[in-house]
């Protein structure tokens, strides 16, 4: 478990880790230290140094990551309710229905979408709630495909025929035949959403168009370090290395967990 | 010598040893076929030799005088290259998708080291296998040919370098079962007017009766017994042997004892079943049209005809489980309703049964929810109790143990399988069973205790049965009467045995000639 | 082929137009509007801006306008770059956002098919195992970090490549370029390299070694078409997704493309900037996705037919 889910353990330190952290640090994220202004690292109570207005840069890596994947998880969610609805109604009605909803998904597929979310965040302000439910309705697309897919050839499988000559409703074979059997991909493509997520929300947030201040998040925190690297190089590289440490561990894991199932 | 000789052929996979003492002979011009069910090790044995499987062969194998055995790679390769032709199975996916049949030819031609062949030269090569409008084909892509016309050009592809032996593994199981005739007949020809000798594999003894000159049978990855075709048949040694020969139904067989059937049970009139053709352009596909058949009760009625000739579509709009778009299906002269209309109680009557046994049965689910899911819906009256002993019930009706109720259908055989399937299908009581292909995708020894399964059911419970199948002499085992459907019509009905005595239509013909 | 072809476009432009319209009326939605600078202008100048660029009407006549200009041509003036139409300003950016978005498309496809095959062949060996590591970071490395830190190594600790701006000849290209193309290079290696497995399985492989052809031929002349059929349908994702790259790579490297228009312009409430730099970008989305049905058949003749 640990050498084989290696990936999965990091993961899970991380989170740990920042879920613990503020608790145990003397900084909070927005504290600045007047008296420390771009420490370098290791010195004093600030182990990775402060930023340019002197926050702990610790402190602010725990918070970041805490909204960063607090956002992926509530988005990756909706993108799966959402994805699972249309496309389980898609597949199981078949026929003209499922063309137009199809031609639909191929059509918002072919979207700019990130404009129409940038778009979405402009006008409606940058509230923490629009991030992820704008981010989880450009992710249901490929959840919505992949769960068509699979109730389309699930519905051809002859269990179905004979639990629909058993009597069984159409909502029970719904329920007790069909999702179950989709249940493993649909976790499969959950898991390889999550970084797609984290991805979108950094995006944003590095644009300035996701969380706002006093709030953090990764993204916001490579946005500081980009605009401040040739003074103070780490804040650049912690919150990017982390960014992509979590981006690559969630990627393999969901990898293998979709060409289980498939 | 020999053209092909092997002897004490063993093949390994990663470790294992699936094949084991195999020898056999091919002559120039003559066959010799191995027969066995799936698993027996009959494809290892023709093709590890050549190196097309990931196992590894060890024993004597002579080509044409050449060793090779321990052969490497390219050794191999060259043994393929110029003095053997394959043909395979699966002809809709054993041509390259994206290659015109003419590209694919030239290229076969050439294999052996021949000059570029001109176009009338591959033209002739599609003429001598049939191919019909051969000029045209050269330019088409393969998905534009039907299942046979593929196979005819493989067959081309395969002689186009003139090798002296053939390899073929089951070159008609996946054809529609008039084509099979045609193609094995084909290959005959070629084989005499070009000295060809050929190794065929096949699962159906019926197919290779009266084609192949020598026999082999095996079993477990052995040898069950070898000898003269005719011999073998007419005489066969081990009861292996002579448990196939009586599996493989045949038309010439003493005629089975069926019960005399009961009164009127279920009459469609003038059913027909249309679909949309797929996509925004309008239209529609006739799958059925005026569809007219009677069962009685306690009777079977074969409803037979190709792929395509709409059987399946019928059967499943009388189960209740596809759609009708017109005409009417009367259960004892009263209307039975279409799919969503039809009361629990109308369910009950009409239960089906479909050809793949593994398919059939929910992943998900152990035996025991499988065989009471009728109960559940169409019995709310019963307790659990009352549903497990049911299914202890029907499982013993259907020869399974009871501990079987606990298994996963992923540990069960594909016999066991469908017999799971047969079980859920009986336990509510039906009249009437709807048995869709239930034996085609079986092993021959499996398919025919299936069938005797379903005959004992009859007998004990009166049920009345649709066996749809594209097999006649398998419906002859079990049915009084037979309807025979072609593109989407009823073109004969009758006692079963005046319709194979005296066929009258071309469909039925070709049905009877192929069995 | 031809129909094929004229029925995509003309679906493209109810595609378009819905776009288009969505964008509108989102954009007024807004509170908030152009004219709010820092000091509030008074109410006659705001008038008087207002009814200078229609403003003042209804949104469904503004709506009507702005589409029967758009189909002349006219993107109509920008709110904020007072000096410049946004045709102007379009024809500015575009080529930089092209020839970003171009190069990166062709490198990342030759980087990844090539790493793909390569896998392929060398399928289960460690060659194989290193490469598909290497492709998943690289799926997993998202411009916003790879921009700045190949700035930071490049540019100002080893001094080779210029930080930001278009200057002469074609340096300036190489750091935005490779920032773009890497993560959609992993995607494309690993879909060619799960293409290859898949192929390299079927029974039409087994035909052609029937035939005693060499593994290379095999893989050239059978394999490698089918295989490329999932890459042919990540090219309209890929090109959507370099669309959004290429705004924080200009953001980034300081390169006044499309992608730092529509961002100023987002920010600035300047609604005509704003959805002429949408309705372009939808429309090379459309575009990309009609010549990857192109290559679609290309591979596989059986897709001609619907």
């Amino acid at each position: 478990m640990l050498t084989r889910h290696f990936p999965l353990v990091i993961v899970l330190v991380i989170v740990a880790l920042a879920l613990s952290l503020p608790w145990l640090l003397s900084w909070t994220y927005d504290q600045i230290d007047w008296d420390a202004v771009r420490a370098p690292a290791f010195s004093g109570s600030h182990i990775f140094g402060t930023d340019e207005i002197g926050r702990d840069r610790l402190a602010r890596l725990a918070a970041g990551t805490q909204i960063t994947l607090m956002v992926a998880i509530a988005a990756a969610l909706v993108s799966l309710i959402v994805g699972i609805a249309w496309g389980a109604t898609a597949g199981w009605i078949g026929g003209r229905v499922d063309e137009a909803m199809m031609r639909i998904v191929d059509g918002l597929y072919a979207l700019p979408f990130m404009f129409i979310v940038i778009l979405l965040m402009v006008v409606f302000g940058r509230s923490i709630l629009l991030v992820f439910v704008g981010i989880g309705l450009v992710e249901w697309l490929t959840m919505a495909r992949v769960v068509r897919g699979q109730v389309m050839t699930l519905k051809q499988r002859p269990f179905i025929l004979a639990a629909e000559a058993a009597g069984t409703p159409p909502i029970m074979i719904m329920v007790r035949h069909i999702l179950p059997n989709i249940a493993g991909v649909a976790l499969a493509y959950l898991m390889l959403t999550v970084p797609q997520v984290v991805m979108v929300e950094s995006f944003l947030s590095f644009l300035g168009l996701g969380v706002q201040e006093p709030l953090t998040s990764l993204g916001i925190l490579v946005k500081e370090g980009a605009d401040d690297m040739d003074m103070t190089p780490l804040g650049l590289l912690l919150p990017g290395g982390l960014l992509v440490v979590i981006l690559v561990c969630l990627t393999i894991e969901g990898e293998r967990l979709r060409d289980r199932f498939s | 010598m020999s053209l092909y000789e092997i002897g004490n052929l063993a093949v390994d996979i990663a470790g294992t040893r699936l094949v084991e003492d195999v020898s056999l002979t091919v002559e120039p011009g003559l066959c010799t076929a191995i027969i066995g069910a799936s698993g027996s090790g009959k494809s290892l044995t023709c093709l590890t030799p050549f190196g097309l499987t990931p196992g590894i062969a060890t024993g004597s194998i002579r080509l044409d005088g050449i060793d090779l055995a321990g052969a490497d790679a390219d050794q191999l390769r060259d043994a393929r290259r110029r003095h053997t032709g394959f043909i395979f199975q699966q002809p809709l996916t054993a041509l390259t998708p994206h290659l015109t049949v003419g590209a694919q030819l030239q290229e076969a031609t050439m294999q052996a080291g021949s000059a570029r062949p001109s176009r009338s030269e591959l033209v002739q090569k599609l003429e001598r296998v049939g191919l019909s409008r051969p000029d045209e084909r050269l330019d088409q892509f393969p998905h534009r040919l039907s299942g046979g016309e593929r196979q005819r050009v493989m067959i081309a592809a395969a002689i186009a370098h003139s090798p002296k032996l053939l390899i073929a593994d089951e070159p008609t199981s996946a054809l529609d079962a008039s084509l099979r005739a045609e193609i094995m007949d084909l290959l005959d020809q070629l084989r005499v007017e070009q000295g060809l000798g050929m190794l065929l594999v096949s699962h159906d003894l019926a197919s290779i009766e009266g084609h192949a000159d020598q026999l082999l049978v095996m079993d477990k990855g052995r040898v069950v017994e070898t000898g003269p075709t005719a011999d073998v048949i007419a005489n066969p040694a081990e009861d292996y042997t002579r448990r196939l020969i009586s599996a493989t139904p045949r038309l010439d067989e003493p005629s089975p004892k069926l019960a005399g059937p009961g009164d009127e049970l279920l009459e469609t009139r003038d059913l027909g079943v249309e679909f949309n053709r797929p996509g925004w352009r309008r239209g529609i596909i006739l799958a059925v049209a005026n569809a007219a058949i009677m069962i009685r009760q306690g009777e079977s009625l074969a409803l037979v005809g190709g792929s395509g000739s709409g059987k399946s579509t019928l059967g499943r709009a009388i189960a209740g489980i596809g759609p009708v778009t017109r005409g009417k299906i009367l259960w004892r002269g009263g209307a039975l309703p279409e799919r969503r209309q039809r009361t629990l109680e109308m369910r009950r009557l009409i239960q089906p049964v479909f050809q793949d046994p593994v398919a059939s049965l929910d992943p998900q689910w152990q035996v025991l929810d499988i065989v009471t899911e009728p109960l559940r819906n169409l019995r709310p009256d019963l307790t659990r109790t009352e549903r497990e002993d049911l299914a202890r019930q029907a499982l013993s009706d259907v020869d399974l143990a009871k501990d079987f109720l606990t298994r996963m259908p992923a540990s069960l055989s594909g016999g066991q399988a469908q017999r799971v399937a047969i079980a859920r299908a009986i336990i509510a009581a039906p009249q009437l069973l709807v048995l869709d292909e239930a034996t085609s995708a079986l092993d021959p020894l499996v398919g025919a205790e299936i069938l005797k399964l379903l005959h004992r059911l009859q007998e004990e419970n009166g049920l009345s049965l649709l066996f749809i199948t594209h097999d006649i002499a398998a419906a002859r085992r079990l049915c009084h009467r037979i309807a025979v459907m072609d593109d989407g019509r009823i073109v004969e009905t009758g006692d079963l045995q005046e319709v194979i005595d005296n066929p009258r239509h071309a469909a039925t013909q070709r049905l009877v000639a192929a069995s | 082929m031809f129909g094929l072809i004229t029925r995509r476009l003309l679906t493209a432009i109810p595609t378009l137009l819905v776009i288009i319209l969505a964008s509108f009326f989102l954009m007024r939605l807004a509170p908030g509007g152009p004219f709010d600078g820092e000091r509030p202008l008074d109410q006659t100048t705001q008038a008087a801006l207002q009814q200078a660029y229609g403003l003042d009407r209804p949104l469904w006549e503004q709506a009507w306008l702005y589409v029967s200009r758009l189909v002349q041509g006219d993107f109509g003036p920008s709110l904020v770059y007072r000096d410049f139409t946004v045709s102007e300003l379009i024809a500015q950016g575009l080529p930089i956002s092209l020839m970003l978005g171009g190069l990166a498309i062709v490198l990342a496809l030759a980087i990844g098919v090539t790493a793909g095959l390569f896998a392929a062949v060398r399928a289960g060996k460690a060659a194989d195992k290193v490469i598909m590591m290497l492709a998943t970071v690289a799926t997993a490395l998202p411009t916003f970090v790879t921009g700045p830190a190949l700035a930071l190594l490049f540019g100002l600790w080893l001094g080779l490549l210029p930080v930001s701006g278009s200057g002469d000849g074609a340096a300036w290209l190489i750091m935005p370029v490779v920032a773009l193309a890497l993560p959609v290079s992993g995607a494309i290696a690993k879909l060619t390299r799960a293409g290859l497995a898949s192929v390299l399985k079927q029974d039409h492989i087994r035909t052609a070694r029937a035939r005693g052809l060499s593994e290379t031929k095999i893989l050239f002349k059978h394999g490698l078409r089918p295989a490329l059929v999932p890459v042919a349908s990540y090219l309209g994702p890929a090109a959507a997704g370099l669309l959004t790259g290429a705004v924080v790579v200009e953001t980034v490297f300081g390169l006044p493309g499309l992608g730092r228009y529509f961002v100023q312009g987002a920010l600035n409430r300047d609604y005509p900037l704003v959805l002429g730099v949408v309705t372009l970008y939808a429309a090379l989305i459309i575009l990309f996705n009609l010549f990857a049905d192109l290559i679609y058949g290309w591979l596989d003749p059986r897709m001609r037919e619907e």
